[in-house]
Parts: C-alpha cells; structure tokens; sequence
C-alpha cells in the first residue's frame, strides 16, 4: 500500500502539472489562497451543524433542516480542497509524502471521515426523534463535539506543513520565521 | 515605519514569539480557523439577504444567530494578527499584500457597521425583501472579504505576486 502512494507521488512529481506549480511564480499563492479559503468554508459550515447538534445556540431549528441546506456547500468546497490540495502536493510529493505533519494531516482527515460516517450511517438514522426541541442523543454530541476537534487538528497539522518546508517534521532551533514560509 | 518595525523586532516580545517554534503557526492555525467562522457568518448573513438560506426564518432571527460569531471571530483575528504582526513586523511593513488587506478590512468592518446600524433596523418585517442595492453590497462584501484572505496569503510572496509594486522587490 505505502509502495502503491509512493509510486503515484512520484508520478505527481514529475508530472507537467508538479513541474508548472515549481516552475510558476504566481500560481502557489493563489493555489494556497483558495485552498485556504476552501478549508475555511468546509470548516464554518461542519461547524454550524457540529454546534446545533450539541444544541448550540438552541434546539429550535430542525437538525435535518441545518444539514441540508448546508451539506452540499460543504462537499463543494471540501471538492474545491481536494483539487487546490493535489496542486500544492504534486510539485514536491515524494518529500510530503514522507513529512510527519503531512502523514497526521492525513490521520485526521481519515479520522474526521470516519467519525462522521459512523453519524450519518448509525446516529443519524433515528434523527426524526431527536429532530427538534429535544437535546439529540449522547452519540450525536459527541459525533459533533469530535468534529470541531478533530477539524481544528487538520488545519493545525495542514499549517504545520508550511513550517517544514515540506522536508522534516522538526523545525531547526535557530529557524528564522522572517523569510517568506511557504 | 520601517525604522518602527525592525526596532520592534529586536524587542524582548517580538524576539520570544520569533523564537518559541510553536507559536507563529499555532496563532496562523486560529487565524484560519477564525476565517472559517467569519467567512462563513458573513456567507450566511449574505446568502439571507440575497433569499437563498433560511428563507423562513426572518432576517433579525439570521442576524441574531450569525453576528455574534462574525464580531467575536474578528475580535480573535485582530489579537492573533496583532501578535503575528509584532513577531514578524518588517516582513509585514514590507508587503503591499499587508497593506492593502488592512485597507480591505478596515473598509468593509466601516460598511458592515453602517449596514447594522441603518438598513438591519428597517428589516424588522417577517419577510424583507431586499433592494436590488443591498444584495449587490451583500455579494460586495463576500468578494472583499475573498480578496482580504488572498491578500493574507500573498504576504508571504509579496515580491513574486507583485514584482516591483512590492516594497520588499
């Protein structure tokens, strides 16, 4: 398995793609920027529906109602992340693919989409009892209360990465934050 | 001003958050997280305005939900930005990028206070239905506020993003 994403890092790299993305002045920051914004949306709206499962501000509002109009804006920006995310990875993947924040970056997403299959697979099939007006069950708070966690972990670890520069975990003792990080 | 921000770099404050490793990219871990809560306040306030998400609540119910959120979000950006500022001041002062998002967000904080203040109270109606005039601000405000965080980012790469604009080329 690890050979298998070992091999398509390669092939990333040393694709067109990584080469114009090493090569292009502009294109890094712009590419970052709208992934930033993306993971800012994917994260704002989890959140929403995170703090009305944890009856944040209140119960009033239906929960099926709060996930609906909000899910696919979440999968369109988390799509939006995928795509901006490959551009960032592509120009040097052999060496994210062995970097620590990296790797948890990537626990964290796995763990951020199991705790939300076991929701929307288990949990969430009773909602029409705990819709409204009631406090949802102990498995739907706690679902909720993970995500904002485990979240807050992946933009943690994803904002780690920039200060490795993309090589090794530890950051020298005598780095000098004041040059440009990627 | 940059005589101010290379002496504030030699500051017993600014020299420990230089060199503690884990606070600049803790403070730039809120910092974005914060752009999540206030991004997405600000969407779902605009989104309302414009009649695409909770049509069936009214307007001061969206507002009484998301504002909040927008101004304690902002309030953490400002404090995690101030100290981001004080730990990397010339990199800063240095950045067209710097300056004109401090521009942006001064501009559209000024509009949203003067919205809240003069065209929210005339929304008091269940279901206002917005001028043609307010909805394009309301879109105004969600372009703005995505120029201010390609701004933020350009930052670092103020002289390849701007070339000889850059006070840093």
């Amino acid at each position: 398995m690890a050979d298998i994403v070992a091999s398509i890092a390669e092939i990333l790299e040393s694709s067109a793609v990584g080469e114009w993305m090493r090569m292009s002045l502009r294109a890094m920051p712009v590419v970052e920027a709208i992934h930033v914004l993306s993971a800012a949306v994917v994260f704002g709206t989890i959140l929403i529906v995170d703090l009305r499962l944890l009856g944040v501000p209140s119960t009033r509002r239906a929960v099926t109602r709060v996930h609906e109009e909000l899910v696919r804006l979440t999968w369109a920006a988390f799509g939006v992340s995928v795509v901006t995310g490959l551009l960032m990875f592509a120009p040097n993947a052999t060496t994210y693919f062995r970097n620590a924040a990296f790797g948890f970056k990537m626990l964290s997403l796995l763990a951020a989409g199991a705790n939300m299959a076991i929701f929307e697979g288990r949990t969430f099939r009773s909602v029409t009892a705990w819709d409204r007006d009631v406090p949802a069950p102990f498995a739907a708070r706690a679902a909720g209360a993970l995500s904002i966690l485990i979240w807050g972990g992946v933009i943690f670890f994803a904002r780690w990465i920039g200060f490795t520069k993309g090589y090794d975990f530890a950051v020298p003792d005598d780095v000098n934050f004041s040059f440009p990080a990627q | 001003m940059l005589e101010l921000a290379e002496w504030l770099q030699t500051t017993p404050v600014s020299v420990t958050i230089q060199s503690v490793q884990w606070v600049i990219p803790l403070l730039q871990s809120i910092h974005i997280l914060m752009i999540g809560v206030v991004f997405v306040s600000i969407l779902m306030i605009a989104l309302r305005v414009l009649g695409r998400v909770r049509a069936d609540e009214t307007f001061e119910a969206v507002w009484r939900r998301f504002s909040p959120w927008m101004w304690c979000g902002l309030v953490v950006m400002a404090l995690t930005g101030l100290v981001l500022i004080v730990g990397e001041p010339v990199r800063e002062v240095t950045a067209l990028s710097f300056w004109l998002k401090m521009t942006l967000i001064a501009a559209v904080v000024i509009c949203t206070i003067v919205f809240a203040r003069t065209v929210k109270p005339a929304a008091g109606a269940a279901d206002p239905s917005f001028s043609f005039a307010t909805k394009a601000a309301a879109v105004a405000a969600l372009v703005v506020w995505i120029a201010i965080v390609f701004l933020g980012r350009a930052i670092a790469y103020d002289a390849a993003v701007w070339g000889s604009w850059s006070p840093s080329a």
